[in-house]
């Protein structure tokens, strides 16, 4: 193992992407089990489940990209794409039971106006309810929040390959640090959030340190990790 | 049924200190033993006592997440499991390759384990005093997991590979992609269990013995990969051995589960008391 | 550009529609991830049932085990014993489909067991008769995205540098993604719920009271596959099938190597088009249904 400028800035990359997982997280707007049954705005599943849905797409694109690239911006626009299809589809869809069986109109509970279209909100939230379906605003967060963790996850991929020419071990690593980074980030949100116009959001701080510690922890080894003939 | 550790959690009959030595003992010495056995007879037949070893370290999981998921922590159970073992990836990993870089190849599992606890026990740190979790047991909790994810990894790896050579586990576990599988049926033998039994008359008997039955099935599953690197017979040794595993641990969970419901029926309508 | 590459392209797609549907029927059949927690909650509230009660550690995970597990047997049988790609993906399924049966009985066999201070029976003709629908449900499932992680990494070029497992994981955990978003919704908010007002999400009040009586005798876990099968599980394909379609198809109609940018502008192109139908979803529900008439305040734009 040497230590080399390079070798920083592998570091440095591992750890951005990491905080963009951990960023990302909290723009998804989940709602957890109640979302499920129309109670509550969002996408009714797991934060981390969801997050993981996407941004190991974006890892699959961006590693089929990295294949045949060695330049970093490609990869990371196609990590970045890949999370925001996959996502706006499953939105789309979802959208769509919203629409067509369950048979509500989209609202959230937290804001009086969708900072968006700024459509007034309260008239349309069920009463007994916090809201349901995926109004434009959330889209356009789960939009972004897909997006950062495409992003994350392509740039912890990127530094990896580098270090140890094994797409395969990579991979595996990226989804090891990214299911920890998407971890912290759903326990700082405690599971549901509607997005950048939530109020827990600006509880993002607080992921932010913890993400930071626990990825420089793990980019330290990550980096140390030798590919096989060069020990 | 005693309340033990005076955690506050969930009720427990077997103390999680005893399980934790039996869980890091007895997957370290399994694996050593069955590097040993591997390397004294010549032969790869006994990886099966690696992926053995394994079980262990997943019912010393299976119980740290019922003792941290007992106080509920806002997004269930499969996160938790999924950040043991992403934990452990990284940490299994790093441990088998700088002991080798370092020249004290054989000690890579310990190298690993403790560089897990450490982890594991600085992200209890920070879900504890960064997020405000408040729960007086995260730290340990996580360090529980966080090896146990690891040391579960590291079996099921030998149990793939025959050997505790970094090169052999690249070549045999990583390149091929056999640690997805690894990866995923530790994960859910590690927090199945919980998931499958929460409720409030979860038993910690029938948790745990529910996490060797999932054990025994991913057996089963690493025994299918080590047909393709170990060879027809090492892997057929380690399919039966998983299945026996299986086989009685499910036959148990599901007399368990026979003494602990309210009632077992084999056709009827809802209880007399619900109609 | 090739006319074989868009046959596979669309394959694929056609594949992961098949995938997501059987995805989502089959966590309506065993009564899987989010909706489950009514299930759950239902024993509580004084509702026992007989309906299936399959907690295993929600979608996306539980799913990347199937597939992964499929994966890797179709992988040692084509890398070890040369089997044809179709057999091994069969029998890879089959091996997948008899790990979800022994998670999914332990589950049932566990949640109800651990309910029994709320009366809560175990009923074995429940386990014989929908374990395996739900296992049939699995097979698909696996079969599909081995075929589809088969295709990326042998046939489709450029080849997938991913081993075909942690394609197969990645895979199963966004079909398990997919169908907890998206199927979910029409098996818990309209089907779990039947004596809700219609037109409104479940009222927080109604927590727990389940259906539980069918058209005639007492309603399975098979009824609700029954009902998901017509809208829940089709949506949750195509929201699957969009998703492996559409990431694939931008990346083989331009070439990756020299044609980057416009792969990237195409599917940014998508991600636009659905941000535009999602809001056209949302305002026409907002027209036709107008605000609830219950509401008391302000409603000044």
């Amino acid at each position: 193992m040497s230590f080399d400028i390079n070798t920083i800035i592998y570091m440095l990359e591992i750890i951005v992407g990491g905080l963009l997982v951990g960023i990302g997280v909290h723009f998804v707007p989940v709602g957890g089990a109640p979302a499920a049954m129309a109670q509550a705005t969002g996408i009714g599943t797991g934060t981390v489940q969801l997050a993981a849905g996407s941004g190991l797409t974006g890892l699959l694109s961006a590693g089929l990209m990295m294949s045949v690239t060695d330049n970093l911006w490609p990869i990371l626009a196609t990590g970045a794409v890949g999370a925001m299809i996959m996502m706006d589809s499953t939105m789309l869809t979802g959208s769509w039971i919203y629409a067509y069986a369950v048979g509500v109109p989209f609202a959230s509970a937290k804001v009086n106006y969708d900072p968006i279209t700024t459509f007034s909100q309260p008239p349309y939230v069920a009463p007994g309810t916090v809201g349901q379906g995926i109004p434009t605003v959330c889209y356009v967060s789960g939009t972004i929040g897909a997006a950062m963790g495409g992003i994350g996850g392509a740039m912890i991929y990127y530094p990896l390959v580098q270090i140890n020419h094994n797409p395969a071990m990579s991979a595996i690593f990226a989804i090891g640090i990214f299911m920890v980074d998407a971890v912290l980030a759903s326990w700082n949100i405690q599971g549901t959030i509607e997005g950048f116009h939530d109020p827990k959001f600006k509880k993002w701080p607080k992921a932010f340190k913890s993400c930071l510690v626990a990825t420089i922890i793990l980019a330290i080894v990550a980096v140390l990790i030798t590919p096989l003939g060069g020990i | 049924m005693t309340v033990g550790g005076g955690a506050g959690g969930a009720p427990q009959s077997i103390e999680p200190k005893k399980l934790r030595i039996y869980g890091l003992v007895g997957s370290v010495v399994g694996i050593y033993l069955a590097y040993i056995l591997n390397s004294v007879t010549g032969t790869n037949i006994f990886s099966f006592v690696g992926s053995l070893a394994a079980l262990f370290a997943v019912v010393m999981g299976a119980n740290a997440v019922r003792r941290v998921c007992a106080y509920g922590i806002g997004t269930g159970v499969p996160s938790i499991g999924m950040l043991a073992l992403g934990m452990g990836i990284v940490a299994s990993l790093f441990g088998l390759n700088i002991a080798e870089q370092l020249g004290i190849g054989i000690l890579g599992v310990i190298v690993a384990l403790v560089y897990s606890v450490i982890f594991g026990y600085v992200v209890g740190l920070i879900a504890n005093r960064v997020m405000g979790f408040n729960i007086p047991i995260m730290e340990e909790g996580l360090s529980d997991l966080s090896g146990a994810g690891t040391m579960a990894i590291i079996g099921w790896s030998f149990a793939i590979s025959g050997s505790l050579a970094y090169s052999a586990i690249v070549t045999n576990v990583i390149n091929t992609g056999f640690l997805a599988i690894i990866f995923i049926c530790g994960g859910l033998a590690i927090l199945h269990p919980f998931n499958a039994n929460l409720g409030p008359d979860e038993k910690q008997d029938r948790t745990l013995v529910n996490a060797v039955m999932v054990g025994g099935m991913s057996n089963i599953a690493t025994g299918v990969c080590a047909l393709l690197t170990l060879g027809l017979p090492a892997g057929m040794v380690q399919i039966v051995a998983g299945f026996a595993v299986w086989y009685y641990f499910y036959v148990w969970f599901f007399r368990l589960a026979k003494r602990d419901a309210a009632a077992v029926v084999g056709t009827g309508l809802l209880p007399p008391s619900a109609l | 550009m090739d006319a074989f590459g868009m046959g596979l392209v669309a394959a694929l797609g056609a594949l992961a529609t098949v995938a997501g549907a059987s995805e989502d029927i089959e966590s309506d059949v065993g009564s899987q991830s989010n909706p489950n927690s009514q299930v759950q909650l239902a024993a509580q509230v004084g509702n026992p049932h007989r309906i299936y009660n399959k907690a295993i550690a929600g979608e996306p995970p539980s799913n990347a085990l199937w597939c992964a597990t499929a994966a890797i047997m179709a992988y040692v049988l084509i890398q070890g014993y040369h089997m044809p790609l179709l057999f091994a993906a069969a029998a890879g399924a089959s091996l997948a489909a008899l790990f979800n049966g022994v998670m999914a009985t332990s589950a049932y066999l566990g949640r109800n067991a651990s309910q029994a201070r709320f009366n809560q029976w175990v009923y074995l003709d429940i386990i014989r008769y929908t374990t395996p629908s739900i296992m049939a449900h699995v097979w698909i499932t696996s079969f599909c995205i081995v075929l589809i992680s088969i295709i990326q990494v042998y046939i489709l070029t450029p080849h997938h540098p991913f081993p075909i497992p942690v394609i197969a994981l990645i895979w199963g955990l966004t079909v398990g993604a997919v169908g907890s978003s998206v199927g979910d919704i029409h098996y818990g908010g309209e089907r779990e719920f039947q004596w809700r007002l219609f037109g409104q999400g479940l009222n927080t009040m109604l927590s727990g009271q389940i259906v539980r009586k069918a058209e005639a005798g007492l309603r399975n876990s098979i009824d609700n596959a029954w009902f998901c099968a017509k809208f829940g599980g089709p949506c949750t394909g195509m929201g699957f099938g969009l998703t492996v379609f559409l990431d694939n198809w931008r990346t083989t109609v331009f070439d990756p190597v020299n044609q980057a940018g416009a792969a990237i502008a195409m599917g940014v192109f998508f991600v636009i088009v659905m941000n535009l139908y999602n809001f056209y979803c949302e305002l026409s529900a907002r027209r036709k249904y107008g605000p609830y008439p219950g509401y008391k305040g302000d409603i000044a734009a």
